[in-house]
């Protein structure tokens, strides 16, 4: 179900009202991450939601509030959705508590979604910092799925340390994958990091990917995503080879409460999956 | 279609309605001029405009939109409808139905918002026209006819003996129902009730293109931001009494095993209107006061072709630091 059909007789459907979603599995990554695996109770609805890599939700925790994230697992795979969470206010921390059967509120899918098509038969560089694996992770895992789609599938993920990466599970698995190139970096290392050590932008500039017929897609920290950029560029990405996903507090998710506007464009429906060269060209610098 | 009646036959009309609709109209509660119930009260003379704007009657500043109950900790979802049942609003102003359509299409769309829509639809807008230009507005400036208006159902012109109106809906048409209060009147009695002084100030204080144009050119400008915002005190009151500001907030309500979300009134003013976990995109005030501006007078212009400010300028008269939004329009129209 799209979005339009789920509103279908819009004319009385409340917007606001979430359908509620059962934890059935909670995953911890990190000392402050979790990714949840969520089915609707709704059999029907679980048989017929579908959305696209890129596209948001409203998670509610009753009593607690709600709060926006994007679905960190692939439309291609169609057991659960899958959400992961980093504990940083009131309701991920709430979020947190909860265990395998508690029952959350789910709202979307919303927002626009990484250009599938404009990907088709190129070579694929991911470069992801931190929680910012999270909606790489849902494309990743739906150009996997249908690989003979695309070219060369580089992933470059990086963490602060070696207990900051998350999605480790994924990562050993796209390790083991010979049609993906995966490097790992932190920043620190320990004894028993077998990985790189170096931050993101300067591991990129090492491994040297050539932007022919490329298309770069990163997200993570805004001081990551600021430099990987200014690498991209340097080594001859043009800004419509490069996708990232932006971040704006967001209450409504539907282009009503008035508070992820970047200049005229709103986050929530304008977005979050922008290109470089649409950034660029943003009429304001507040995101 | 005119029509004319008389002040004591409106009262009686208006209680008539009560049969059939909730009516409501201008009250004076604790010296301050408010929209409530209609009692038979005196309706008044030359009433200017209500402190609060009407908007608060259609978007809650509180609106519970689902509530859940937790027996044995499993929530139960039930969604709570919108407010249903006709209702008549008597003696709004111009600007402030005006304000209610400008809106309008922020709820509209793909993602149809009942509980604004429903009230809006459920409501028939008397508007009156007004006597005297209020203290701090620039309603002309924005294009907002303090005479006439076809946003209402039916509108009055208020004259000594009592008032004459021009019925602008079928809905209108229905409401003042046969001849028992109403007379017809002729188009000369419609424009002579016309008040004498017109809201439109000779010459006009800016010149509106030039003010959406400047307030897109200032934008990059940010000492011209921080001079302006330098005495805003965050206070959110500009937003609070403007019948155009729309932003909201979802808040939850926990009590024990049940609960409720709530749609509530925000404030751009405030600094924590967009934080985030690691950083806020507009945590200085300047960024603050230059996004309210922004959003009135050039985003909501790009989105729906609307300025979303009528002029009415309760955000002038009541800034407790004088920070008076016509001085920024004229100096960025300069």
């Amino acid at each position: 179900m799209n979005p339009s059909q789920m509103n279908e007789g819009a004319q009385g459907k409340n917007i606001y009202l979430p359908h509620r979603m059962e934890i059935i599995k909670v995953i911890p990554e990190t000392e402050d991450t979790k990714t949840f695996h969520i089915q609707f109770l709704d059999a029907t609805l679980q048989e017929n939601f579908s959305f696209l890599s890129g596209q948001f939700a409203e998670y509610s925790v009753f009593g607690e509030g709600e709060a926006t994230f994007c679905i960190s697992s692939s439309p291609t795979r169609r057991d659960h959705l899958e959400v992961s969470v980093k504990r940083v206010g009131r309701v991920t921390y709430a979020l947190h508590q909860l265990n395998q059967g508690d029952i959350i509120g789910f709202r979307g899918p919303y927002g626009n979604h990484f250009p599938l098509d404009r990907l088709k038969g190129k070579n694929l560089l991911f470069i992801g910092g931190g929680i910012g694996l999270a909606p790489l992770r849902s494309l990743i895992q739906n150009v996997l799925d249908n690989r003979s789609d695309y070219r060369d599938i580089t992933v470059l993920y990086g963490a602060r340390s070696p207990q900051d990466l998350c999605f480790q599970y994924d990562l050993a698995t796209w390790s083991r994958n010979p049609l993906v190139k995966m490097i790992t970096t932190v920043d620190v290392g320990d004894n028993d990091w077998k990985g790189k050590v170096g931050l993101v932008p300067v591991v990129l500039e090492e491994m040297a990917p050539s932007p022919e017929g490329a298309v770069a897609i990163t997200c993570g920290p805004p001081i990551m995503i600021r430099y990987t950029l200014r690498c991209l560029e340097k080594l001859g990405f043009t800004p419509s080879q490069i996708w990232t996903t932006l971040e704006m507090k967001m209450k409504c998710g539907l282009g009503k409460c008035g508070r992820c506007n970047i200049g005229p464009l709103y986050v929530c429906k304008d977005g979050p999956v922008f290109s470089f060269e649409e950034i660029r060209n943003f009429f304001s610098d507040e995101f | 279609m005119y029509l004319k009646i008389t002040r004591e036959k409106l009262s009686h009309w208006l209680a008539g309605l009560k049969a059939q609709a909730e009516v409501l109209a201008p009250v004076k509660v604790k010296g301050l001029w408010t929209f409530q119930k209609f009692d038979s009260q005196e309706i008044p003379r030359k009433f200017q405009n209500s402190l609060l704007p009407p908007k608060g009657l259609f978007l809650e500043s509180l609106r519970a939109l689902f509530e859940w109950k937790s027996p044995g900790g499993s929530p139960q979802v039930n969604p709570l409808p919108p407010l249903d049942g006709q209702r008549v609003i008597f003696g709004l102003k111009p600007c402030d139905a005006r304000a209610l359509r400008i809106i309008e299409p922020v709820f509209t769309g793909e993602y149809r918002d009942v509980f604004y829509l429903r009230n809006l639809s459920r409501t028939l807008l008397l508007g009156l026209a007004c006597r005297a230009q209020c203290e701090g507005s620039f309603c002309g400036e924005m294009g907002i006819d303090s005479q006439d208006s076809a946003d209402f159902d039916i509108f009055f012109r208020e004259v000594p003996e009592g008032y004459v109106a021009r019925v602008i809906t079928s809905q209108g048409k229905g409401l003042a129902g046969g001849r028992d209060f109403f007379e017809e009147a002729s188009e000369k009695e419609w424009n002579l009730a016309q008040a004498e002084k017109r809201g439109r100030r000779e010459p006009s204080l800016f010149d509106l293109e030039r003010v959406k144009a400047g307030v897109a050119e200032f934008f990059p400008d940010e000492n011209f931001w921080k001079r302006i915002s330098a005495k805003c005190i965050n206070c959110g009151i500009c937003t609070y009494l403007c019948p155009t500001c729309h932003c909201f907030d979802l808040c939850d309500l926990q009590l024990p095993r049940q609960g409720a979300r709530f749609r509530c009134g925000d404030s751009c003013a405030f600094p924590d209107f967009t934080k985030m976990a690691v950083h806020n995109p507009r945590e200085e005030k300047w960024r603050r006061y230059r996004q309210r501006v922004s959003h009135k007078f050039n985003f909501f212009y790009q989105n729906f072709q609307r300025i979303a400010c009528v002029g009415c300028g309760r955000c002038v008269t009541h800034c407790p630091v004088n920070l008076d939004l016509r001085e920024v329009l004229l100096e960025v129209a300069r």
